[in-house]
């Protein structure tokens, strides 16, 4: 089974070889094995996680906002962010929580920008934690 | 003729513009790279969606408000996509040319033609024309990115939502290679998914697929993903035919400069010859006379 994970702005994964697949779907997370049904489900924001051929360890991409498909050879995964744990900085992270927060708190915003911000905050929730998950075991 | 000192001063100046187009072209070829990259980048998420879209639409036969085809488009809104900053050859006056032709032509048949414009340029080229766009975005060559082109996305969907246009069109320039750039009218809104018939074929998409949510509620998300996909793909474009544009526009002037030196070097030395000639022939006969 193969793993594509596209953004707009880079490809994380192409073709990759892999054995298995956790998703954060729109109905909880999902795992998906070789020999799966054909499925096609949009992605909530959320930590995704694969084990590549053959390794026992599972590797992780923080993504927000996309949509899965599967098909009995591939899974193609097209997320609008999509960041590995070395990406990440952790104060970035840290700082963007705060500021979201802080504009949150005034209250003085439009409803999609509320939504926008929210998004913002788990993400960089996720972010965080995916980076010190990956931190601590090494 | 023309004094020494002088041209020893043209020349000078001449080769200082030179060396300034020098940098401009080698900073644009620079920007170049990167933007083209980008563009490289988008394709596979900009393929995928549009697949997906299409399987979905055409298996389900699902329909929305933006994949509408009412029929004859009444209200237009045309985004013209220029650069905020000129020295890039022809660049920006195509486009003008081209849209505002096609304004002339076209503001009688339809119930409204509306501008919107991104980049100084195009906006510049009409209010000078006293053609008035609904809207004016700036500072695009800088950095463009895919949140800016999103927000972007969402306020021309908008209007789209609204009733106030039934189709949206962009006028901009398609990157073809550093040196050529194809001037493109392309319909963003509705979104045209006939071209998919043909692909979904081979695609030979399953029926009994697993849609998680229903596929009804899933195109939605899609459709507005697709939308800033494209217009990202649209500013994309038109920023590397930009910076493409520039720097063979560049290019031509560091050439012109070069042979304008070496013309006014040519002379210089002409008229430093004549002046040593003057002056000998001047001490040589003076030297008879005594």
């Amino acid at each position: 089974m193969r793993l594509n994970i596209v953004t707009p702005t880079k490809k994380i994964l192409i073709n990759a070889e892999i054995d298995e697949v956790l998703a954060p779907a729109f109905r909880g997370e999902l795992g998906i094995l070789p020999g799966h049904a054909p499925l096609i489900s949009t992605l909530d924001t959320g930590v995704l996680k694969y084990k590549l051929k053959g390794s026992s360890e599972y590797k992780k991409v923080v993504i927000s906002w996309g949509y899965l498909e599967v098909t009995p050879s591939s899974v193609n995964i097209l997320s609008e962010t999509a960041e590995e744990p070395f990406e990440i900085d952790l104060s970035r992270a840290s700082k963007a929580i705060t500021e979201a927060e802080k504009k949150l708190a005034t209250g003085d915003i439009t409803l999609v920008e509320m939504e926008k911000l929210q998004r913002k905050v788990k993400r960089a929730r996720l972010r965080k934690l995916a980076s010190e998950e990956s931190g601590a075991k090494k | 003729m023309a004094g020494l000192a002088n041209i020893r001063k043209r020349i000078a100046s001449v080769k200082n513009t030179q060396k300034i187009t020098q940098a401009m072209k080698m900073v644009s070829a620079a920007k170049l790279k990167r933007a083209q990259d980008r563009i490289v980048n988008l394709r596979p998420y900009s393929m995928g969606l549009r697949t997906a879209i299409a399987d979905i639409v055409v298996s389900h036969r699902v329909s929305h408000p933006l994949l509408d085809q009412k029929g004859e488009s009444k209200k237009i809104l045309l985004v013209i996509v220029t650069s905020d900053r000129g020295l890039c050859g022809s660049f920006n006056s195509s486009i003008n040319k081209y849209a505002y032709k096609y304004y002339q032509e076209n503001k009688e048949k339809y119930e409204a033609l509306d501008l919107l414009f991104i980049g100084k340029r195009g906006s510049e080229f009409f209010r000078t024309r006293g053609v008035k766009g609904t809207e004016t975005i700036l500072n695009l060559a800088k950095e463009i990115s895919y949140s800016m082109a999103e927000d972007m996305a969402l306020r021309i969907k908008e209007f789209f939502t609204k009733g106030d246009y039934d189709e949206v069109r962009f006028i901009y320039n398609e990157f073809k290679s550093a040196i050529s750039q194809d001037l493109t009218s392309e319909k963003l809104l509705p979104v045209d998914i006939t071209y998919s018939q043909i692909d979904s074929e081979e695609h030979s998409f399953a029926k009994d697929i697993i849609f998680e949510p229903a596929p009804e509620a899933m195109i939605e998300g899609l459709l507005d993903k697709h939308f800033s996909t494209q217009v990202f793909r649209c500013l994309s474009e038109s920023v590397s035919a930009e910076h493409g544009a520039r720097m063979t526009a560049m290019d031509n002037s560091t050439r012109n400069a070069g042979e304008m030196i070496d013309k006014m070097t040519l002379t210089y030395n002409r008229v430093r010859q004549e002046a040593i000639t003057t002056e000998l022939t001047e001490i040589i006969s003076g030297a008879e006379s005594v």
